[in-house]
């Protein structure tokens, strides 16, 4: 007994030691690809025995990508980051900052919750200079200021986040082989999107595949279809307008974006499995109907992480690809795109946190990532070139090409509405609520707040 | 691998840690105040009056930090407003009173209060009669209770599967839909309909339950001296008279014990609720209204509300159950 105890020990300590060196994945001043001159400005910060502690959402391969940057910030400054990852992250950074232990960084997967700790006086303020330089360096720099602005304890205005990593939203996914097959076109409006939704059913075949299902958030999904939608027929300022309740949610201006989701949603023709399959068909599982043979369906509109969940041995730019969803040729708003991202705040003030933020506006911070995976920026200043992947490449194009960009809505909306009774609402749609009856719902819980 | 090492250091650490508590405050009680020499006797009644709150201590300590403590600290929140600083007397319930998830919530908990601790316990109990004189009896009442062994949420995954739904054209691979189907229904979204999804998340918690009330209920019927079930044969009385005016009356007690306990336990409900539909489908449930609004809403102040109105539900109860197994176990 008392051996195998001691085994036990000794395995368990040797676990814990085994996470701590990690290898540098690209060996700095090889790849030209890289902007080393970045990497090696930050030795000028000598931070050995500090400890700087991370905490946000990325668990599994994402958390050894965030790792494989932040090594190289620990090889640069000597200080030791310690990451922790939790699929529960907005309960957590909850309880930790309310207790008064949270981590020196915490890692928020979307805004409203990050303007909530700000407002509650746990988040520090980033300053000035860091708020120029993003709205110097950053494409479309102003909006990700504002995106990061958040109203302090004392109601005062300040940068809080700074945005690290971003998703870009307006995506239709198909595959070109079942495209070529049938003779379609990569449609270039929403007019001609929806000629040839009615083209596919014209041919005895399903256009769609649409799933809202996602367990304890079932229902997001149709969120990001109804604020695409609201982009491509209301001007950004109605989009904004919404967003903060100025323009209540059952606007009929809203209300027709729900019912433009509604077109492609509710119709049992348009969807694989039929209407009445959409609302518990899981996100993850619906996409794989494209991938089928025959094919369940043509198109998938998701952003542009989904292909972590395609079929084992789907290559994406070959056997899987995307267009933008499209707007409106005859309504003259541009080219809109609705994204997501991820931003950093500093939930306990340190000399580390500070220069760990310094690190994340190096563009090797930002280039280590894009040469591995899953990773967009709108940071001017990285080499494109480090995107190994051409169609990242040109995922980030669509970006940088935006000629709005606005942020995911159901995300800048207070927690009670953006992650509950819209949710709530768009599964009631889905099943047969009319868009009035349920934006009246949700219009009614937000007066409550 | 980082999260198993914790938890066996976790689980070393904890028993160790209670282990040795016990064990070496009792060795300094008794250096302290030793049962030996001039002062014997004294020594002996101190030792032996301090000893029961030394064993009590930790107990009673945590129970106050983790029970009395939240108890008055939410009565407190549910007055003030979402971040906790502000006094907005009885506005939160107000609120509560008005608001519709709530009241689908109250409709939902009552159908969940009524059926699962009655159908667990029926079930239970028929399981427990037929299982006692069989000879693969005790192969059945394990099979019975292995749910048990499952996490709410691991049961709510496992139930998932089987009212899955994958929609006209595809293969269906819920196992209900598949069934409905071999019978010539159509498949549907379980799950989704309204007011029946309440009943089939309500047979995950059955499942688990029958395990627990049968068990208790078995050697509640066990324990029921032969003499009377004699003396009912042979006046002549049927099987299902001796069951029924012989044998239930006297474990009546242990019956609503086993009812009561699965009532609490009903008025918790939340891991089944939230990992089947999140209440969407009005199947919303107190206690993950409670969830949602403390974490999706963060509002600690309507959290709080509807925490007090589950913990006011649950007190009467709770009372009653205490005081029945009491009188069961003198």
């Amino acid at each position: 007994m008392r051996h195998s105890l001691v085994a036990v020990a000794a395995s368990v300590s040797l676990i814990a030691g085994a996470t701590h060196a990690q290898e540098l994945m690209f060996p700095p001043g090889d790849d030209p690809r890289f902007t080393w001159d970045s990497y090696e400005a930050l030795k000028s910060m000598d931070l050995s025995g500090e400890t700087i502690s991370v905490f946000g959402p990325w668990l599994g391969p994402d958390k050894e990508l965030v790792e494989s940057v932040i090594a190289y910030f620990e090889a640069a400054t000597g200080a030791d980051v310690q990451y922790s990852g939790s699929d529960s992250f907005e309960t957590q950074i909850v309880i930790d900052t309310g207790a008064g232990s949270p981590p020196n960084i915490a890692v928020f997967p979307q805004p409203g919750l990050a303007t909530d700790l700000a407002g509650k006086g746990f988040l520090s303020d980033l300053g000035q200079e860091t708020a120029d330089w993003v709205r110097d360096n950053y494409a479309a720099g102003q909006s990700w200021v504002d995106l990061g602005t958040y109203a302090g304890k004392d109601g005062e205005q300040r940068l809080y986040g700074f945005f690290y990593k971003v998703d870009v939203k307006s995506l239709v996914w198909y595959v070109p082989e079942n495209f070529e097959d049938a003779g379609y076109e990569v449609p270039q409006s929403m007019e001609d999107l929806k000629a040839l939704t009615d083209q596919i059913v014209a041919d005895g075949e399903t256009p769609w595949c649409v799933g809202l299902g996602s367990g304890g958030a079932t229902g997001w999904p149709a969120t990001d279809w109804v604020e695409d939608m609201m982009l491509r027929t209301q001007p950004p300022d109605v989009y904004d307008g919404w967003v903060s309740n100025e323009i209540k949610f059952n606007d009929p201006r809203v209300t027709g974006a729900i019912d433009e989701f509604g077109y492609f949603a509710r119709n049992d023709d348009y969807v694989a499995g039929g209407a009445g399959a959409v609302a518990s068909l899981d996100f993850r599982e619906s996409p794989k109907g494209l991938f089928e043979s025959p094919p369940t369906c043509y198109m998938h509109r998701q952003a542009s992480f989904i292909p972590a969940f395609f079929p084992e041995g789907v290559v994406v730019g070959e056997d899987a690809d995307f267009f933008y969803f499209p707007a409106y040729s005859g309504m003259d708003l541009g080219r809109p795109v609705l994204g997501a991202g991820t931003l950093f705040s500093i939930t306990s003030d340190s000399r580390g946190a500070r220069a760990f933020l310094e690190f994340l506006k190096a563009p090797i911070a930002h280039e280590v990532w894009m040469a591995q995976t899953g990773f967009l920026t709108p940071h001017k200043g990285v080499n494109p070139d480090a995107f190994i992947d051409p169609v990242v490449r040109s995922l980030n194009d669509i970006l940088l090409g935006a000629t709005t960009f606005r942020f995911d809505g159901s995300d800048l909306m207070p927690g009670a509405i953006g992650a509950g009774v819209f949710w709530t609402g768009m599964v009631d749609y889905v099943g047969g609520k009319s868009a009035e009856d349920v934006a009246a719902d949700i219009q009614s819980t937000w007066d409550s707040l | 691998m980082e999260q198993v090492s914790f938890a066996i250091a976790t689980i070393i650490v904890g028993v160790f840690g209670c282990v040795s508590y016990f064990y070496l405050t009792n060795i300094a009680l008794d250096v302290i105040f030793p049962g030996r020499g001039p002062n014997a006797g004294r020594n002996i009644n101190r030792a032996s009056a301090i000893r029961p709150w030394l064993f009590l201590g930790p107990a009673i300590l945590l129970l106050g930090i983790y029970l009395v403590y939240p108890v008055f600290n939410s009565i407190w929140l549910s007055f003030h407003d979402a971040s906790g600083s502000k006094f907005i007397g009885f506005d939160n319930y107000v609120w509560l009173v008005g608001d519709k998830k709530f009241l689908e919530s109250m409709r939902n908990n009552m159908l969940w209060l009524i059926v699962v601790p009655a159908a667990s316990t029926f079930f239970g109990l028929v399981a427990a009669a037929l299982t006692d004189r069989i000879s693969w009896g005790n192969f059945a009442k394990s099979l019975i209770f292995m749910p048990m062994a499952i996490s709410f949420i691991g049961a709510s995954v496992i139930w998932k599967f089987i009212y899955d739904y994958r929609g006209d054209g595809s293969a269906e691979v819920g196992a209900l839909n598949a069934m409905v189907l071999a019978f010539g229904g159509t498949a549907k979204a379980w799950i989704t309909l309204d007011i029946w999804n309440n009943f089939l998340l309500m047979v995950v918690l059955i499942w688990i339950q029958t395990g627990f009330a049968m068990v208790i209920l078995s050697a509640a019927l066990r324990g029921i001296p032969e003499e009377t079930i004699e003396a009912a044969v042979i006046d002549g009385a049927a099987p299902f008279q001796i069951f029924y005016k012989i044998k239930i009356p006297q474990i009546w007690g242990t019956i609503a014990v086993v009812w009561t306990t699965i009532t609490i336990l009903v008025l918790k409900v939340f891991d089944i609720v939230l990992a089947m539909t999140n209440g969407q489908w009005e199947s919303q449930v107190l206690a993950n209204l409670m969830f949602d609004w403390m974490f999706r809403g963060n509002d600690a102040g309507r959290a709080s509300t509807i925490a007090l109105v589950i913990m006011v539900l649950v007190t009467p109860i709770m009372i009653w159950n205490i005081r029945n197994a009491r009188r069961e176990l003198r």
